[in-house]
């Protein structure tokens, strides 16, 4: 079985590339031909390529959310993912870019597709390379999460 | 107009946020479109070598990794006193191509062109690609798909990855093209040529023969006279990569035309206090406020002002498009928003025929493709992105580290006249207090149209776009809240 696990964020953009600093720490931990690990600073329908050909897909990102605390981590379904949203105006939800995909025939496309989430209340909007301590915090938690989904 | 606080958190939500203020009457006095602002670039740029800012601004936003990485490549070449080589040139307009390919690909077959072929009134479960795709054919659908990867590919062949590219070098590219990527690169260009003639007939087809479309494209509603602005070459056609800046009248006629290391002297800045986006105006015209017309210094970029601030396509197929767009909308200058559409089609043919121009010369496999760099300086650098005309402006310190950095994004822009049509859409459609649930889309329509980059994150987590709909009595108390995909 062929797994990738992405972290996905913007590597510039503060916490918001948590996912990033993840997958880093990961590809520490992690030496099996059967996993790759990368990184992504995109959504939609360039993420959906980066996950084809793939048995399982783990994508590790942010996660908004308006009530609970920051900094937490969980894992969530994608098929469960309906109140959770991108604020990209030019590109569809990943959602959106399987069911086109699969509509059109694509037969790549990963059977399971599980997000590790890390909470947060507000949408980072300060460039920097830094993570605040909280969400940090949270960092080895969705390593540990990740490592377990992987042997799982 | 009575003064409006808003909360400054809320001016930080990472989504299209609008506020709509009533009058005595239950009409619309005015409407705000909030726009994310991603901030404190500046700081972060400042002791940073300069050749990572190439690098550095593509990770900016997800949505136009190429634009910025040119725009800052091109500030470097100013910087560093250096002219790039004549094939270097030619490789970062192809590139330049490819991106402009896949954007407007995606734009109109994805966000902007459900509206239309399947109707704006549709219901938003069938108002997407989904239902442009059951509309249209399976077969239409693979070929959107096919196309939009073939704008992907040519940009990775040349820029070694298609979404945050490598090789912009100040004087020049760091990798050329052999004969087998160029052989590659034409067929991709030429299937790419006919897919767009192909959805310019869609779009004569599905929206020009319908008059209610018609209807609606012409409506006072999404009409806005400003000024328009974008980058024209020596004979005054579209650019998306090099020549100068030019402004047009609410007529057409040129108001002034610039090198953009003047941009300063033309262009300024207002602040409104609910918002950390700064609105650009024309410096000689002056900001009087969310109007339009000849007095008021707003100006519109991205594909409908590109067009109205030339004079025609460089290439023949959109130069023809572009000559029935004004046939048959009434003469330039266009100032309806939602030609905003068409525009973006004219000029994907337009770049489909520029990269097979630029795959067909004979200079384009040089390996002549870097000149040396002079010292460090100041530098300021410009290219059309596929929302708007982008700068960055460098000040460089002696040993080639970034002292000071400025940026004008597209959709600072066109932000102050995305906020009027939003208003003028609202005023349309509220009228004593009675808000029509076809609202959200109608407002929406005005805002897609300019393809907007809200400089968000490159958040991938599922859903649409969010938007929040709120809506004040005349105390300013909130009377009514729409939302979608909160």
């Amino acid at each position: 079985m062929k797994t990738v696990v992405l972290g996905v964020g913007n590597p510039i953009l503060s916490d918001d590339g948590v996912g990033i600093h993840v997958a880093n720490q990961l590809k520490q931990k992690i030496n099996d031909p059967n996993i790759a690990i990368d990184e992504a600073l995109t959504g939609g329908m360039n993420l959906l390529d980066l996950l084809l050909g793939y048995d399982k897909a783990i994508i590790i990102d942010a996660v908004k959310i308006d009530d609970g605390e920051e900094g937490e981590v969980k894992r969530i379904p994608l098929s469960n993912f309906s109140t959770m949203h991108s604020c990209n105006p030019h590109d569809v939800s990943l959602t959106e870019a399987i069911q086109m995909a699969e509509k059109l025939g694509e037969t790549r496309i990963p059977k399971e597709i599980i997000i590790i989430g890390i909470t947060m209340k507000k949408l980072p909007c300060e460039f920097g390379e830094k993570l605040s301590e909280k969400i940090a915090t949270a960092v080895p938690k969705a390593v540990e999460l990740t490592l377990n989904e992987i042997k799982n | 107009m009575k003064t409006i606080t808003i909360d400054p958190i809320t001016r930080l939500e990472g989504h299209g946020k609008i506020s709509i203020f009533l009058d005595e009457q239950g009409d619309v006095a005015n409407a705000y479109l909030q726009i994310p602002e991603l901030r404190g670039f500046e700081r972060f740029a400042q002791g940073r070598r300069a050749e990572d800012m190439p690098q550095i601004t593509s990770r900016i936003c997800g949505v136009c990794p190429v634009a910025h990485h040119f725009a800052a490549t091109k500030a470097l070449d100013a910087a560093f006193n250096v002219e790039p080589t004549s094939t270097a040139k030619k490789l970062r307009e192809l590139m330049y191509c490819g991106y402009i390919i896949y954007d407007h690909i995606l734009h109109f077959y994805y966000l902007g062109g459900p509206d239309f072929v399947v109707g704006p009134d549709a219901p938003p479960a069938k108002r997407n690609v989904l239902g442009v795709i059951e509309k249209a054919g399976l077969e239409i659908g693979k070929e959107v798909i096919k196309h939009r990867a073939y704008g992907q590919k040519i940009t990775g062949i040349l820029g070694g990855k298609a979404t945050h590219p490598v090789c912009g070098l100040p004087g020049g590219v760091s990798k050329g093209l052999n004969k087998d990527e160029v052989k590659e690169i034409e067929k991709m260009g030429k299937s790419c040529v006919e897919f767009a003639k192909f959805s310019l007939k869609l779009f004569d087809d599905i929206v020009l023969k319908n008059k209610d479309y018609l209807d609606l494209i012409l409506s006072d509603a999404y009409t806005l006279a400003t000024y328009n602005m974008g980058l024209v070459d020596k004979n005054n056609k579209v650019n998306f990569y090099d020549g100068k800046i030019r402004v047009t009248d609410q007529k057409g006629k040129e108001h002034v035309k610039f090198d953009v290391k003047d941009y300063y002297k033309k262009i300024a800045e207002h602040v409104e206090e609910w918002s950390y986006i700064k609105f650009t105006y024309l410096k000689d015209i002056g900001w009087k406020g969310f109007k339009d017309g000849k007095d008021s210094g707003i100006y519109r970029v991205g594909p409908l002002g590109r067009l109205n601030a030339a004079e025609g396509m460089a290439t023949p197929l959109a130069d023809k498009e572009y000559k029935r767009f004004y046939e048959t909308l009434g003469g330039k200058a266009v100032n309806t928003t939602l030609a905003f559409h068409w525009a973006r089609l004219i000029e994907l043919l337009y770049a489909t025929e520029r990269a097979m121009e630029l795959i067909k010369d004979p200079e384009i496999t040089s390996t002549k493709i870097r000149n040396p760099v002079g010292e460090p300086g100041e530098g300021i650098g410009v290219v059309e992105a596929a929302r708007g005309t982008l700068i960055h402006h460098y000040k460089l310190d002696k040993n080639g580290l970034v002292d000071k950095a400025n940026l004008i994004v597209a959709t600072t822009n066109n932000a102050g006249a995305i906020n009027m049509s939003v208003r003028d859409v609202a005023k349309g459609i509220i009228k004593k207090g009675k808000v029509n649930d076809g609202l959200l889309n109608m407002v929406e329509m005005a805002f897609r149209a300019y393809d907007p980059c809200f400089a968000c994150a490159t958040h991938t987590l599922p859903g649409g776009m969010p938007l929040e709909v709120n809506i004040y009595d005349k105390n300013k108390k909130l009377y009514k809240t729409l939302r979608r995909n909160l």
